[in-house]
């Protein structure tokens, strides 16, 4: 067992976890934010993206233990993140509601949570680059047709 | 005004709660044992150390599912077999005791105290088998030799159907100037769903209440299918459901699981939840199509069409899933001769067991393995024939005129307008200007190839008549409780805006409750793209109920008879006057008190509806590397009236880039030696991307159903069943250019590149699977 201290959404939180533990299921079973889904088992679905010291990475694929230290950012954080009031969404969940980019909404906060770093890194991208950007997410609904829409409005809102 | 759906807040902020985001104090973990063969005889379960491990309560096998009266899982048959001749049922175990059958059947089931414990006690189980010969597939399955799954099952076919009339095609065929055969294969898929499958169930032993948090598509089924096989009373037993992260038809059936949870939960004495890893989902989630067929047209001297004939092998894994037949007939039946006029018609449907897991729904649910024969021997025909696809399909048209219209056996389409369907397609697609976009292709080394489906399917008639209720709760909301259970489809925004329109209320006013233990209602779950029509119709009727409650109450209200008293955007008023009181203020008025006065349950029973469409892809290949790369694609719908069109468009979007996957990529493979599952996680299965569809363009052309009081005719699958043989008309047309005569899914580049390649040699038919 090892204890493990992060700050989840601003807030500083330690566990005791087993070493092969991983973040997904600290966020999930310790700290109750299921909104960081588990769509599979080896890397490739994306339902469990996070931010990381501001980085994108899967939680499925970080040790807790690895983490440690470090800062880390989950969908229930993201509108927070954008306005303390709690009133409105970040630009890229608006986004994703009037696109209808989203249908059951399983692999949703992870596309969010991809989107948004991706737009921080390239924040005009063109189609190549959004198609590449969502290489790591997998949605079976929308047919990604409306979540290209998405990722393009809310460019351009996030350059407004 | 910008789109919104009421379920979007909760979804985009993480705030949605699917089966594994439940808890419940004391709550403990289950993990599965699978079969690691796909046939053998079970010598012996040693689960000693199992059970000694640390945190492990509780350890099943077939003996304690045996002890606790367990029942084999149902099956049915929708219709006779051949003959009157009825379905061979497969004992199915929730725990194999005896034999397993195919890789990943459940033998064993350990609940610990947490998840990685319970995997842990799972590992240290020991099975010694006897390994059994194997039948991997359906062809191999029927072969005279082949090994038997089941004792009563002689040669592995549990039914056989037979629709349409045998002579009439028989005599037409002999009389017939051109016939055209062509076999295909429909290959096995995944469907899928991000969300995977769990179950929480939770017993309270002082009233012998089981409740069962899964994911589903509706509560009805599920729980019909648990009582049959736990032999709990159904009144004992209540499904919960919220959020449900997708189902296509894999969330329709109680999977054994299931029934393995709620007994684990009353001998734990404490909740228990399970939720599959997605390699447990690939080797456990029902599979789909897996059908061989052959199909043949007979034509005229003018290439009329005089028959079809048609013969379909399905592979059903190693047991009947309980919508498995249903699947696998009733589509054929119901669209037996697509959208043409075809004198005579018929088809005969095999079921054979196979050592692999049971085929059920997914997306279309045999509505793309009708419409994918009949389009691709329409295109087949029209080849070779030397007539235009589009020619060949517009003069076998059925008339608009001719609405309603009866078809070869004995059923029927309501409305349709066919031929303008195609034209709208045939301008939107620029049809006409294909050959200078195949120029420029060529000229880049490209091979182009544009395909065309007409096609028409059938939508669920359900059950049973679909209620609804509405409860008004005392801060002016209304809880909407229905069974077709939203996995995706929008019901909560496309309810309330249904209602919200005809009430003259605000859609916000509206709740949507699915899946809640406390309301009991009859229905049908989702599936074949029924909701709008039978719960959308029973919504309609709720709706003109309230308003005859209100117009009561107003009535009341204003000191007029009732008679008088008109209803207009949520406005009661004396016919002529100014006297008037409005739907919201009798409801603050009424709704809470004793009473509950406008609280209502209504009904509505609709049958089948025939949405219908032209698609048209086109597809530019490079012969290089065999990447096919789907360029423009259009679709003309008559899905009847749409209540909200950007609903619509994304149901399109996610079923055409479905029936893309299939045909671009996706591929369940087993091993045909041993049985193993080749293709089992999303390193090896090949989901579509962002990548695969380009210059979508969806439109509509209603012809209102006079079948149901909305005049919808529904939308969920016409996106897979136009788009399958749409595109694989425009990647053989691309194809047979350099020589390619024959081709099956999926067109993978490697098997595009590999047909281009033989091809050239003089094999044309190389990747062809028969
Ligand atoms: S759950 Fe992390 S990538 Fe699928
Ligand atoms: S919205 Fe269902 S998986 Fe993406």
């Amino acid at each position: 067992m090892s204890q493990v201290s992060l700050t989840v959404n601003g807030k500083a939180v330690s566990v005791d976890v087993e070493d092969r533990t991983l973040l997904s299921s600290v966020l999930r079973e310790n700290l109750g934010l299921t909104g960081t889904h588990i769509g599979c088992d080896t890397s490739q679905c994306g339902a469990c993206t996070v931010h990381l010291d501001g980085r994108v990475v899967k939680s499925c694929t970080v040790l807790a233990v690895q983490a440690a230290g470090s800062d880390v950012m989950t969908i229930e954080g993201l509108a927070p993140s954008h306005d303390p009031s709690g009133a409105t969404l970040h630009p890229v969940q608006q986004a994703f509601s009037e696109c209808h980019a989203l249908q059951c909404g399983f692999c949703t906060p992870g596309m969010i949570m991809a989107v948004t770093g991706l737009l921080k890194d390239t924040p005009d991208p063109d189609e190549q680059q959004i198609i590449h950007g969502l290489e790591g997410n997998l949605c079976r609904c929308t047919g990604y047709v409306n979540i290209v829409k998405a990722v393009k409005q809310a460019a351009s809102a996030l350059r407004a | 005004m910008t789109f919104s759906r009421l379920e979007d807040r909760r979804l985009v902020t993480g705030a949605g709660r699917y089966v594994s985001d439940w808890n419940f104090p004391g709550q403990l973990h289950a993990a599965f044992l699978r079969a690691d063969r796909a046939h053998a005889r079970i010598v012996s379960i040693n689960t000693e150390a199992a059970r000694a491990m640390p945190g492990v309560r509780v350890v099943l096998t077939a003996a304690d599912t045996a002890a606790a009266g367990f029942r084999s899982l149902p099956c049915a048959a929708p219709i006779p077999g051949k003959g009157g001749s009825a379905l061979l049922k497969p004992e199915r175990p929730v725990l194999a005791g005896d034999v397993v059958r195919f890789v990943g059947e459940c033998v064993a089931c350990v609940v610990a105290e947490t998840a990685i414990a319970a995997q842990d006690a799972v590992e240290a189980i020991i099975v010694e088998y006897e390994d059994l010969p194997v039948a991997m597939t359906a062809e191999a399955a029927v072969a005279p030799g082949a090994p038997q799954l089941h004792p009563g099952i002689p040669g592995n076919v549990a039914i056989e159907f037979e629709t349409g009339d045998p002579a009439a095609v028989a005599a037409a065929f002999e009389g017939a100037a051109h016939v055209v055969s062509l076999d295909l294969h429909n290959q096995r898929v995944v469907g899928s769903p991000m969300e995977p499958k769990g179950c929480l169930a939770r017993h309270d032993a002082s009233t012998g209440d089981y409740f069962v948090h899964v994911c589903t598509q509706g509560t009805t089924g599920m729980r019909a299918q648990l009582v049959a096989t736990t032999g709990v009373p159904d009144e004992h037993v209540h499904i919960v459901a919220e959020d449900v992260g997708g189902g296509f038809g894999l969330r329709f059936n109680a999977y054994p699981e299931y029934s393995a949870i709620m007994l684990a939960a009353r001998l734990a004495g404490a909740p228990v939840r399970w939720v599959a890893s997605r390699s447990e989902v690939f080797l456990s989630d029902e599979h789909a199509r897996g059908v061989t067929s052959r199909g043949e047209v007979a034509l005229d001297a003018e290439g009329h069409f005089l028959a079809f004939r048609f013969n379909f092998l399905n592979d059903m894994g190693a047991y009947i899933a309980p919508t498995g037949p249903v699947v696998a007939v009733l589509s054929i039946r119901a669209c037996l001769a697509g959208v043409y006029r075809v004198p005579a018609a018929v088809a005969n449907v095999r079921l054979a067991l196979t050592n692999s897991v049971p085929m059920a729904a997914y997306r279309g649910a045999g509505r793309p393995v009708i419409s994918y024969m009949i389009e691709r021997l329409v295109d087949q025909a029209a080849t070779d024939l030397g007539i235009d696809p589009v020619e060949l399909r517009r003069r076998n048209l059925i008339p608009t005129a001719a609405m309603p219209w009866k078809t070869v056996n004995g059923l029927g389409y309501d409305s349709g307008d066919f031929p303008a369907v195609l034209d709208k397609a045939l301008g939107l697609s620029d049809w006409n200007g294909f050959s200078a976009r195949r120029a420029e292709a060529g000229a880049r080394g490209m091979l182009r190839g544009i395909g065309i489906a007409t096609f028409i399917e059938s939508t669920g008639g359900g059950a049973s008549p679909d209620e609804v209720e509405a409860r008004f709760g005392d801060h002016g909301e209304i809880t909407i409780h229905a069974v077709s259970h939203s996995h995706g489809q929008s019901h909560e925004t496309a309810y309330a805006e249904l209602l919200a329109s005809v009430l003259g209320l605000p859609r916000e006013r509206f709740r949507l409750r699915n899946g809640d233990p406390g309301v009991r209602l009859a229905g049908n779950p989702t599936g074949g793209s029924r909701t709008m029509h039978g719960v959308g119709s029973a919504l309609r009727v709720l709706a003109d109920d309230i308003i005859a409650k209100g117009r009561e109450l107003a009535a009341r209200a204003l000191e007029a008879a009732s008679a008088d008293i008109e209803f207009d955007n949520g406005v009661f008023r004396i016919a002529g006057t100014d006297r008037s009181v409005s739907l919201d203020a009798l409801i603050e008025r009424h709704a809470a008190g004793p009473e509950r006065v406008f609280d209502t349950r209504s009904s509505a029973r609709t049958g089948s509806t025939f949405p219908n469409g032209c698609h048209v892809a086109e597809v530019e290949i490079d012969p290089a590397t065999g990447v096919v790369s789907i360029e423009r694609y259009t679709a003309v719908d008559d899905a009847g009236n749409l209540l909200n069109p950007t609903i619509v468009a994304g149901q399109m979007h996610g079923a055409i880039v479905q029936g893309a996957g299939q045909v671009l990529g996706e591929h369940a493979i087993y091993d045909l030696e041993t049985g193993q599952f080749l293709t089992g996680s999303f390193m090896d299965y090949a989901m579509p991307k962002a990548v695969n569809v380009h210059g979508l363009t969806i439109a509509d052309h209603p012809v209102p159903t006079p079948t149901n009081l909305l005049g919808v005719k529904g939308v969920g699958e016409a996106g897979v069943t136009g788009s399958l043989p749409a595109l694989m008309n425009a990647i053989l047309a691309a194809l047979r250019p350099v020589g390619v005569t024959h081709f099956d899914m999926p067109a993978t580049p490697a098997r595009v590149w590999g047909a281009v390649g033989a091809a050239r040699a003089g094999d044309g038919r190389r990747f062809a699977h028969a």
